[in-house]
């Protein structure tokens, strides 16, 4: 039986990790490595890395953080940030990235999803939706694009239908007034969207305890769900999380540990 | 130091395999050609990407007459990774280019019809250990690997009656190949964590007969 995927999400600005709050930035939590390397060994299933700065001044700083990351990622690891054209995406892929995330250069040019699914699989293409509850549009939620700066005239539901028609592989699905806020993820939104599409849907943005993983997949209908702030500051994370959702009756991957004999240093040749 | 060798044909990303074996302390050699193949103890053929893309890379860059020679011949250790175990098979349902043929039988499309499962089949799925196996020796049944294709072995065939793990996913199919030397799995353990990454320790451990 397929596993619901218990998936951690890093975001990098400016070559360091932070944390952010309805997509502003609050703290720096550290190295990026350390964060993986806890991970792993927690048992998370999927790595999902993201470059949020401003503008592209600390790209290659952000390539070499996914090449040193995919080298103690032993779990799928998809890289995201700045995807505007096929370019970056070799760059990541070559740079150890098992997926793609896609944002607002998709919404720009919903073109450029069918690209990357024509060269690596559909497997490959992850689209980023994040949604800003609005009455105006007529699922009630707008597309944001850039950080969520960027209001588009776009309805959240019509683009993911759209997002999944071009060939996304799944869709990663955050509401930006609940990025952060520990309340849980937008229960409303994930539903319309996982009723639309027949692709794999992410659950992303607020989660404040363990529950809200398990609310995601039971009430919002996700495959997979995400968090990024919760790890970081608790002991055993990710294991703790799996193990509520295990207790919950959801199928996941459970922990089981096996000893690896590995070099107390391990030396890479160049690559 | 355990040497084992990567073959690169061209198409998939071979990174996240040479990374997991160079964490497991392992000497890792890339062999773009055929003529880097042959100093190899342990041999490895990961793979993403189509079978008939797949295969016409292994023949074009001359790697088939010589894994042919080493794994058949001289009884190297192989491992088959995801299209690596599909191309030990006469034909794949994929295209028409023939596959190394190590192996009778074909590898089949699943079926995405009405009630079946969505394909291809993605993430973390359970694997029963049925016999005695090299590969999962210490690894619990049922552990979960990280799976991603739409083509499979089926236990119908020669390889798959000997299996010795199945995973289900609309059918059972099999997840594992093991006969002499020649070892296969179809889910990728270089990204299947501690379970993935102590099958691979397991494929280390094995001793080949020529050295």
């Amino acid at each position: 039986m397929i596993k619901h995927r218990l998936i951690a999400t890093l975001l990098v600005c400016n070559g360091n990790v932070v944390q952010t709050r309805k997509f502003k930035r609050t703290n720096m939590v550290g190295s990026a490595f350390t964060a993986v390397d806890f991970f792993n060994g927690w048992t998370v299933d999927e790595i999902v890395v993201l470059e949020i700065s401003d503008d592209l001044t600390y790209l290659e700083k952000f390539v070499s953080i996914v090449e040193e990351l995919s080298r103690r990622c032993f779990v799928p690891l998809s890289v995201g940030g700045k995807v505007r054209d096929l370019t970056l995406v070799h760059r990541y892929t070559r740079a150890g990235a098992d997926k793609v995330v896609v944002n607002s250069g998709a919404v720009a040019r919903p073109g450029l999803i069918r690209e990357i699914a024509a060269y690596y699989g559909s497997q490959c293409v992850v689209v980023s939706i994040d949604a800003i509850a609005d009455t105006e549009m007529p699922s009630g939620y707008r597309v944001a694009t850039d950080n969520a700066r960027a209001a588009q005239n776009l309805d959240a539901i019509a683009w993911a239908k759209q997002a999944a028609a071009e060939g996304a592989g799944e869709l990663l699905v955050n509401a930006v007034a609940h990025d952060g806020d520990k309340r849980g993820y937008d229960l409303a939104l994930l539903r319309q969207i996982t009723a639309s599409v027949t692709v794999p849907v992410i659950a992303m943005g607020g989660v404040g305890k363990w529950e809200h993983l398990v609310e995601g997949v039971r009430e919002g209908g996700a495959d997979a769900v995400a968090a990024g702030n919760i790890f970081h500051y608790t002991e055993h994370s990710t294991k703790k999380a799996k193990e509520f959702m295990l207790q919950a009756g959801l199928p996941v991957r459970p922990t089981t540990f096996y000893k690896l004999n590995t070099p107390r240093r391990v030396r890479y040749a160049p690559w | 130091m355990t040497r084992v060798t990567i073959v690169d044909y061209g198409l998939a990303n071979i990174r996240s395999v040479v990374n997991a074996f160079e964490y497991l302390g392992a000497e890792v050699t890339v062999a773009a050609e055929a003529a880097a193949l042959g100093e190899a103890e342990r041999i490895v053929l990961p793979g993403v990407g189509s079978f008939p893309a797949g295969m016409r890379g292994l023949r074009e860059r001359g790697h088939e007459e010589v894994l042919r020679q080493l794994v058949l011949g001289e009884g190297c250790p192989y491992l088959g990774i995801c299209l690596g175990m599909q191309f030990l098979f006469e034909c794949s349902e994929e295209g028409d280019e023939p596959g190394l043929g190590w192996f009778s039988g074909s590898v089949l499309r699943f079926d995405d019809g009405v009630g079946q499962p969505k394909v291809p089949h993605i993430g973390w799925n359970d694997v029963r250990v049925l016999a005695d196996s090299c590969l999962f020796a210490g690894i619990e049944s049922a552990a979960d690997f990280y799976f991603v294709h739409s083509y499979y072995v089926p236990l119908a065939s020669e390889a798959g009656r000997a299996t010795p793990g199945v995973c289900h996913y609309g059918v059972d199919f099999a997840a594992a190949c093991e006969r002499g030397n020649i070892f296969a799995c179809q889910f990728h353990p270089e990204k299947s964590q501690l379970a993935g990454m102590k099958l691979l320790q397991n494929f280390l451990a094995i001793e080949p007969e020529r050295a």
